[in-house]
């Protein structure tokens, strides 16, 4: 299996710790892990963006209309990344409601076959105490749909691996509410 | 993290993976000065120490030349030595690169310069390659982690077999690419330190040097012949015979170009021939390469070393041709585009070139504000740098290399050259007005680990010859930009020991300066009052150069101190939406609502610093608590 990911947000949203997630979970997956990540003066409120891909992949960077799957934790990094998917790929922004996405670019993304999902990741994070696991709940939340090839248990089993001691409890809780929400859209 | 077997398999930053080839080679002394981007080799290999048991040498040095001399007397002693640093501190470590390559090593040194394209995080975009050639060092260039943590432990080799220097030079693409890296078992060599004299190499005269530099390049030719017979790092993936092009890269372009080739179904068509010990060249190799290609096109990031170096050019394409671009990084897609455009030249094929799309023309409508980089909210720096733009609008104002560049944003950065270089070109600028018999305001801004790097020589000289300006020390107690690494101002060392403490204020005292204060930049006020004060000191008879420490410790390092004494702020109806903050003072925090007109807070931001009080012309921003007590 090959995956190409693009994890697109602001400094602070937890880009990198996103990346290191996907990474630990191809390992686990027994895929290859290829990738790139932004780090300096750009990290300084600036966006951010980190490639990472699963499988058989000599360079670290993800072309125009190469992706696969697009994370984007903030609206406009959403506009700004887009167009690495490529046609049929997948896009999960931290949006409250698909409504509030530019209508002209969504019509764009049905042309392309492109599957848009919004999901109100920082509500659901900040409801069980932690704005900043916002990422958390957007990742579980993609599991939950079934869209992509991530397992619930994997997923769970890497954040147990990655996450600081004292993070860990809510991350896998923040995990399981946006894996559920998914599900639910799934049914 | 997988195990498999013997074999340990884990997901490494490049530069980790670097750190890890450190180890594993069983280097015994690693000396760094952070610049991105490198910084995270010190730190990763500070991991390491820990994780294995290890007892290496690790030092954050005062600056890139101090880091190397360090490293190069351990080789001198027979252990082995690592130094690494970003490409411009290359610069600054250049003349020890330079001499080392004629006195040569013992233990193995590995140099690593990690380069800039783009560039990401630089003053340059310059090609660490043409350092090695210029000192006459070998380079080996790595196109991923797993390559450039086996290139370490062979350079190590290399340098100890050829008693020479040997340079790494990693690409940010590299350095920050991520890869599933397998690991090996580490290297233990007992070296204790033994240092043999020999004055005439190692300090060798002048008449002398002329003996080494013909040995130098004596042994530049058996590297040569080494690097020709190499299989490892210089090889080619295809051998076709009927290929209408052939193409000679390396670094992280190979692997760009593999991936393309590969999606393009392009494999047959074209030759490569990768090259990772680009000096000293194996030129019967990439001969014998071009002898047997129609035509032969050269990708190199970032400029070119490999194409120059070439000595029958006649088939060649490249940038001295103009089929590559002079700047910039060269990404995949570009890669694709300069391939698209040499196929099409060569009447081989018509590939299409990647242009902008449908896509790209709808989110240009946007108008999407490019999200700059910008000081953090509450940062000490940005307070500073308010109340200089307040105390003195019309002052010359150099700056340096740091977190603080981004005082530009407040208008209160006039120039940025290089490390050191507020304090060197503030005299400059004074002396160059003095001579017309003008006075006028000059202020440097200095963060403290730069002015710990390359401030003192330059501030002794500046007062020795009677320059006179302002010199603010933005002191918020780390290395923040790089990642928070610790200075000597605080110190403690790379792996948490505890060093000595160099106050700031006594190398400022020692460098002969008279006039020095010392204030917390949150306190605008009292801050523009000192820098008035400063000012009149810099035009009095007997006055001179003020320095001023503005210490205030760094928001994102030390958050508790903002944590802990919280002064939680308001807007009030006297804001008019004059724009003022929004332009001058520039915080992250604070934003136009556009419906109203009207400033508000963006507590997602907020850190309830409490500067921003003084920063409003209206008084509209004012303590919460004030606010309550005023209504009772």
């Amino acid at each position: 299996m090959n995956v190409q990911i693009i994890l697109a947000g602001i400094g602070g949203q937890g880009i990198l710790f996103s990346s290191k997630v996907f990474s630990e979970l191809g390992l686990k997956m027994g895929l290859d892990v290829m990738g790139s990540e932004t780090h300096g003066m750009s990290q300084r409120g600036g966006s951010v963006i980190a490639h990472l891909k699963l499988g058989k992949f000599q360079s670290p960077l993800i072309r125009k209309g190469a992706a696969d799957i697009l994370y984007s934790f903030e609206e406009n990094e959403t506009y700004r990344t887009l167009h690495f998917l490529k046609s049929g790929g997948i896009c999960f922004v931290n949006l409250e409601s698909a409504d509030q996405f530019n209508k002209s670019i969504m019509k764009f993304l049905k042309e392309k076959e492109i599957t848009f999902r919004a999901y109100d990741a920082t509500g659901a994070a900040s409801k069980i105490g932690s704005i900043r696991s916002a990422n958390i709940a957007l990742i579980g939340y993609s599991a939950g749909t079934g869209l992509v090839p991530f397992k619930y248990e994997d997923l769970r089993s890497v954040l147990e691996l990655v996450s600081r001691k004292k993070n860990l409890k809510i991350n896998l809780k923040v995990l399981n509410a946006g894996f559920q929400e998914g599900k639910l859209l799934k049914t | 993290m997988r195990k498999t077997g013997q074999e340990e398999v884990r997901v490494l930053l490049g530069n980790v993976a670097i750190a890890r080839g450190i180890v594993e080679a069983g280097c015994h002394v690693v000396t760094s000065y952070p610049g991105t981007p490198s910084s995270e080799i010190v730190p990763a290999v500070v991991e390491f120490k820990n994780e294995l048991g290890l007892d290496t040498y690790i030092e954050w040095s005062a600056n890139e030349k101090v880091a190397f001399d360090n490293a190069l007397a351990a080789s001198l002693t027979g252990k082995r030595a690592a130094v690494a640093m970003k490409q411009v501190g290359l610069n600054v470590a250049s003349d020890s690169l330079m001499s080392s390559a004629y006195t040569g090593v013992i233990g193995g040194l590995v140099i690593i310069s990690c380069d800039d394209p783009g560039p990401h995080s630089s003053q340059t975009e310059q090609d660490s390659r043409f350092f090695a050639m210029f000192a006459k060092v070998p380079a080996y260039d790595p196109s991923t982690p797993q390559e450039a943590k086996e290139m370490v432990k062979e350079a190590f080799e290399l340098s100890e077999t050829f008693e020479i220097p040997v340079l790494l030079r990693p690409t940010i693409r590299v350095s920050h690419a991520k890869q599933s890296v397998r690991l090996s078992p580490l290297k233990v060599l007992d070296r204790p330190a033994n240092f043999e004299k020999n004055p005439e190499r190692w300090a060798a005269t002048p008449k002398y040097r002329l003996v080494l530099h013909k040995r130098l390049n004596e042994t530049l030719q058996k590297i040569r012949e080494r690097f020709e017979n190499d299989t490892k790092w210089n090889y080619e993936t295809g051998k076709s015979r009927g290929a209408s092009l052939g193409i000679i890269t390396c670094s992280v372009s190979f692997v760009s170009l593999m991936d393309i080739l590969e999606e393009l179904n392009l494999k047959s068509a074209i030759n490569v021939l990768k090259i990772g010990t680009p000096y000293p060249l194996p030129q019967k190799r990439i001969a014998d390469f071009i002898k047997r290609q129609k035509r032969v096109l050269i990708i190199e990031e970032t400029d070119s070393v490999i194409e120059s170096q070439i000595i029958d050019k006649s088939k060649v394409l490249g940038r001295l041709t103009g089929h590559i671009p002079l700047e910039g990084e060269l990404d995949p897609d570009g890669i694709h585009n300069i391939l698209a455009d040499v196929l099409r030249e060569l009447g081989i094929t018509n590939l299409e070139k990647i242009t902008d799309s449908k896509l790209d023309k709808l989110v240009e409508k946007l108008k999407l504000q490019v999200r700059k980089p910008t000081l953090c909210a509450g940062c000490p720096e940005r307070a500073a740098f308010f109340a200089i733009k307040k105390a003195l609008p019309k002052a010359i104002y150099a700056s340096d290399i740091g977190c603080y560049t981004l005082g530009l944003n407040l208008k209160a950065v006039d120039t940025v050259l290089d490390m050191g270089a507020g304090i060197t070109l503030a005299s400059g600028f004074y002396q160059a007005y003095h001579q017309d018999k003008k006075d006028i305001a000059i202020v440097a801004t200095m963060g403290d680990s730069t002015f710990y790097h390359s401030g003192t020589a330059s501030l002794l000289n500046a007062v020795y010859n009677n320059a006179r300006f302002i010199l603010v020390i933005l002191d918020n107690e780390i290395t923040a930009m790089t990642g928070m690494q610790p200075t000597p101002g605080i110190g403690i060392t790379a792996d948490g020991s505890e060093g000595r403490k160099i106050p700031i204020k006594e190398l400022i005292k020692g460098c002969g300066v008279k006039w020095i204060k010392t204030i917390d930049p949150y306190d605008i006020k009292k801050l523009v009052k000192l820098l008035k004060e400063a000012r009149t000191y810099t035009q009095r008879k007997d006055g001179g150069i003020a320095v001023i420490i503005a210490r205030h410790p760094c928001i994102i390092r030390y958050p508790e101190v903002c944590e802990d004494n919280p002064v939680k702020v308001e807007i009030t109806d006297d804001c008019d939406g004059c724009n003022y903050c929004i332009d001058y003072f520039e915080c992250p925090a604070l934003y136009i609502n556009e419906e109203k007109n009207l400033v508000e807070i963006d507590r997602m931001f907020c850190v309830d610093c409490g500067v921003c009080i003084d920063a409003c012309p209206k008084g509209a921003i004012i303590p919460i608590e004030k606010q309550n007590k005023a209504r009772l």
